[in-house]
């Protein structure tokens, strides 16, 4: 999936939202091939605008961002998904469907008028429904699913997509604390396989341990980038979503974990 | 063009709709006191027929049903794609009211204006416009479903008051011309109007197959649409203008008949049981219903001589009550 030594993701310059008050303003990132950057913030902070601009949905005021060097703006909408899914965050399961169906809905960027089904789009859907466990529930309705499985069916749904970088928006929100750490970790592997992924997240212990590099973001402006262990800080925590804590490592995985400070 | 691999119960289920398409239409040709007998119908189709045979086919049924057919399929895809790309069942144009408002545009340019503009012209600036006044009137455009269905039913009065008025005032004392303008109605059907929904059909098929696939995934949502490279909003805006065009030119052959495209991809995604548009398969069962509709008006006693539209609005009321009842009870509206 290499193409060239660039990063593979690129925000140049970009400002994104409306009017006199943008989300994100004049902001650079460049994401190379086989990262798992978590994008973290607080509310508001444009963490979401940001990820959706670079998966093309969100159409910067100024800037531009670049897929393997080149501006996604000029690229044809369909070439630019072969190579870059993006899980939003409340996508919509149409009534009936199976997770099978929706699995293949992740196939459209491969299909042109004349070039359908094929056997490698029955592969790519398959490879994404064993990949999240969903093999067995194929032919179950994505509306019976638990809230766990339901989000893993639209995991694979992306996967089937078969591209090099996944854009996760807030994938764990509505989880209980177990299919969280279950989806983490079914992100982590997907990661170790190959894949460039840029999650927003919003547990910071979370991202501290799976990403491999932390962005910190605050008024739609990076303020901090690196190893979670130089971007989770106490000072920085305290700066950037005015909480008072101590910083001390995961027991487990010596990754940091954030400790509030008990009210005076 | 299929977009999906195919399932043996959608196959079944579009042979069946083919079977009783076939066999509606056959009963079309032969039932009733007029009807031209089984086994006389290929000779008759082949042009080998007699007088009142050929009158028949010619004149009084084949044109008819060949409108029920076509106009059938239209509302069928019309409804199918307006209801996918609102992601909403009762986002239908006969429920929001274009099919009033193309029948209030239909009356106005076959009776006000006879002859200077093309009825389907009319028809299709009338649901047009009650279109655009549905989406001011929503102030939401149409993703509210809840709005979309009281500013449809506002339209839809509107439209059938002007309709009134306007055949009232020109057309007193012709009950079937108010028939056919009101309800829809497929009475004195002729070549022409088969031709005028037969192409008009014919020509949305293409933009329809390439909108099959971007409508499919536009359900999951805009963004991810958008990230799929099916960019959600030239879907909507292609699928809403097939949507308009093809029910303008159902109505500008039949009259604003109801409902059809409420049921029918209803009726086609739970049979077949596939997600999405379900577009050829709604236009199987749209056609189905409307030829099946209009056979019974024509020979069943109780509801001989009946406008066609009547019978629908009968059934399909009782599927949108249903309907809305479901839906209210979801908390979707």
């Amino acid at each position: 999936m290499s193409e060239g030594n660039g990063p593979v993701l690129a925000a140049e310059g970009l400002t994104l939202g409306y009017g006199s008050d943008p989300v994100v303003r004049d902001l650079d990132l460049e994401v190379a091939e086989g990262e798992f950057t978590v994008i973290v913030g607080p509310n508001g902070c444009g963490k979401s605008t940001l990820l959706k601009a670079l998966g093309r949905v969100n159409p910067p005021v100024s800037g531009r961002v670049l897929l393997h060097g080149r501006d996604i703006r000029a690229q044809r909408a369909k070439a630019v998904a072969r190579r870059l899914a993006l899980l939003p965050q409340s996508p919509l399961a149409p009534e009936g469907i199976t997770v099978r169906a929706l699995a293949t809905r992740g196939r459209f960027p491969h299909h042109t008028l004349l070039r359908q089904w094929s056997p490698r789009d029955e592969e790519a859907v398959d490879e994404a429904l064993e990949l999240t466990g969903m093999a067995d529930l194929a032919g179950v309705q994505v509306g019976s699913l638990s809230g766990g499985q339901r989000q893993r069916a639209w995991v694979a749904m992306v996967l089937a997509q078969d591209t090099g970088v996944l854009l996760l928006d807030e994938p764990t929100t509505y989880l209980d604390i177990a299919h969280q750490y279950e989806l983490l970790e079914l992100f982590a592997d997907l990661h170790r396989k190959g894949r460039t992924i840029v999650a927003v997240l919003h547990d910071l212990a979370q991202a501290a341990r799976f990403a491999t590099r932390l962005v910190m973001m605050s008024g739609g402006r990076v303020v901090a980038d690196g190893l979670p262990e130089d971007v989770v800080t106490a000072r920085l925590v305290g700066e950037v979503f005015g909480l008072a804590c101590d910083v001390v490592p995961d027991p487990r995985t010596r990754t940091p974990l954030v400790i509030p400070h008990e009210r005076p | 063009m299929i977009a999906l691999p195919l399932h043996p119960r959608a196959l079944l289920w579009t042979a069946l709709y083919v079977l009783l398409l076939v066999g509606i239409a056959a009963l079309t040709l032969t039932l009733g006191r007029l009807g031209v007998p089984l086994t006389r119908l290929p000779a008759v189709i082949a042009g080998a027929g007699e007088g009142t045979e050929t009158f028949v086919l010619e004149r009084l049924r084949g044109p008819r049903l060949a409108v029920a057919l076509g106009a059938g399929a239209a509302l069928g895809i019309a409804g199918a794609l307006f209801q996918s790309v609102t992601r909403n069942p009762l986002g239908s144009p006969d429920v929001i009211g274009l099919g009033a408002g193309a029948g209030a545009g239909a009356a106005v340019t076959a009776l006000l204006l006879p002859g200077a503009v093309p009825v389907p012209l009319g028809a299709l600036a009338g649901s047009a416009l009650a279109m655009a006044a549905v989406a001011l009137a929503t102030g939401s455009g149409l993703r509210h479903p809840g709005r979309l269905i009281v500013a449809g039913i506002g339209v839809a009065a509107m439209a059938h008051a002007f309709t009134q008025y306007v055949v009232a005032v020109l057309a007193r004392d012709e009950a079937s011309v108010l028939h056919s303008y009101i309800y829809g109605s497929l009475g004195a059907r002729s070549w022409d109007h088969a031709a005028t929904i037969g192409i008009a059909v014919a020509l949305a098929v293409p933009f329809a197959a390439a909108l099959a696939g971007p409508v499919a995934v536009n359900e999951m949502g805009d963004e991810l649409a958008d990230s799929l490279g099916a960019r959600a909003g030239r879907t909507r805006t292609g699928a809403i203008t097939l949507s308009v065009v093809l029910s303008a030119a159902a109505v500008s052959v039949a009259g604003p008949i109801s409902f059809v495209s409420l049921t029918a991809p209803q009726i086609a995604r739970r049979t077949t049981g596939a997600p999405g548009p379900n577009l050829a398969v709604s236009a199987l069962v749209g056609a189905l219903l409307l030829a099946a509709a209009d056979l019974v008006v024509q020979q069943a006693p109780a509801a001989e001589g009946l406008p066609v539209g009547i019978l629908t609005m009968a059934l399909g009321g009782v599927y949108l009550g249903c309907l809305l009842v479901r839906e209210w009870r979801k908390g979707v509206l």
